[in-house]
């Protein structure tokens, strides 16, 4: 516990895990109104997902000046930056899905539905992943929490297979109705594999703390 | 958590006097273990084949799938949980009967499925969340 203390304990550490647990809450609102605005198919709501995109743009340059500033030890400091930037990954391509869904024509209820499901595990991958980044800081299994975001993104894996499998045999009248909806899908079943990365490199982090 | 929560809804069903084969097919088609066998009528109920029951008695048996028809190695009655039940619950219900999946039901309408490793997964997810409520 010594060494988490002497790494993570200072005034300037914890201001900058302050700001990095505000940027996955962030992400995790912007998972949250992205979910709604599909259910209800509300494309003014989805423009609220870039607006906190740019918010976490700011925070996470923020945490990035904050760290080169001079907290946390030289030899972490890298490691830190690089998992702030794999959930920013995650921040850009639901971004890229909400873009998309300003031009999307959702016609199929079935493909609407499992669209959803996709939004809520992103949801809940982004509360794991939250959960995951404040273990780092204690005794707790970090472990229990990477295994928990791997079985969502298991599950986001098994919808797309299904989704996409649906996709193929489903009649496309222009191009670009079949590019957006193409896209959509790819972007929004990315998010889980972009949390599932940062998850993963948390675990990387607390390894080489031992 | 909920049955409705940790539940898959993507459930295959294959008809009584369908071969086997049809539903060896269907399995591998769609990647799944197991398929809802349709009753053969209102008296009847909903059974299962799974991809054990077509190895152990079929396909280890060397017999041939296309002439065993599925209603042959059909198990009934299903067990039907309400989406409502809690995790706990199936467990105990899992382990009293010894059965590997539960079957979700709204009304008279199956809705889903909640097989040993949606339990395994989401005993897992709920011991990582700890303290936090759903």
């Amino acid at each position: 516990m010594l060494i988490e203390k002497v790494i993570f304990g200072g005034k300037a550490e914890q201001k900058v895990i302050s700001r990095i647990k505000t940027f996955i809450r962030i992400l995790w609102s912007a998972a949250d109104c992205f979910k709604t605005a599909l259910e209800e198919r509300d494309k003014a709501l989805i423009a609220s997902v870039p607006d906190l995109e740019r918010e976490g743009d700011s925070i996470r340059r923020e945490i990035i000046a904050k760290i080169y500033e001079g907290a946390f030890l030289p030899f972490i400091r890298p490691s830190i930056c690089r998992f702030v930037e794999m959930v920013d990954e995650a921040f850009d391509v639901m971004e890229d899905a909400a873009y998309e869904f300003e031009y999307l024509q959702l016609d199929d209820k079935e493909v609407e539905q499992e669209c959803i499901r996709i939004a809520d595990v992103n949801i809940k991958m982004c509360e794991m992943l939250l959960i995951a980044f404040e273990t780092l800081f204690t005794k707790e299994d970090l472990r229990e929490k990477t295994l928990a975001v791997r079985i969502y993104e298991k599950k986001v894996d098994e919808i797309k297979f299904d989704l996409v499998k649906k996709l193929r045999g489903k009649e496309i009248k222009t191009f670009w109705e079949g590019k957006i909806l193409s896209d959509f899908i790819s972007y929004l079943t990315s998010v889980s594999d972009a949390i599932e990365d940062a998850s993963d490199y948390l675990h990387i982090i607390k390894l080489s703390l031992r | 958590m909920k049955a409705e929560d940790i539940m898959t809804t993507k459930i295959e069903f294959i008809d009584h006097d369908a071969p086997v084969y049809d539903a060896i097919e269907k399995m591998i088609d769609r990647r799944i273990r197991s398929l809802v066998v349709r009753p053969r009528d209102e008296k009847d109920v909903y059974g299962i084949i799974t991809a054990r029951d077509i190895i152990y008695k079929v396909l280890g048996e060397n017999l041939d799938p296309k002439k065993i028809k599925v209603e042959e190695i059909t198990e009934k009655p299903l067990v039907f949980i309400d989406k409502k039940m809690d995790i706990e619950h199936i467990i105990s219900l899992m382990k009293r009967f010894n059965i590997a999946r539960v079957f979700v039901c709204e009304g008279m309408e199956v809705i889903g499925v909640v097989a040993l490793l949606d339990v395994m997964s989401a005993s897992l997810i709920k011991k990582a969340r700890g303290s936090r409520v759903d």
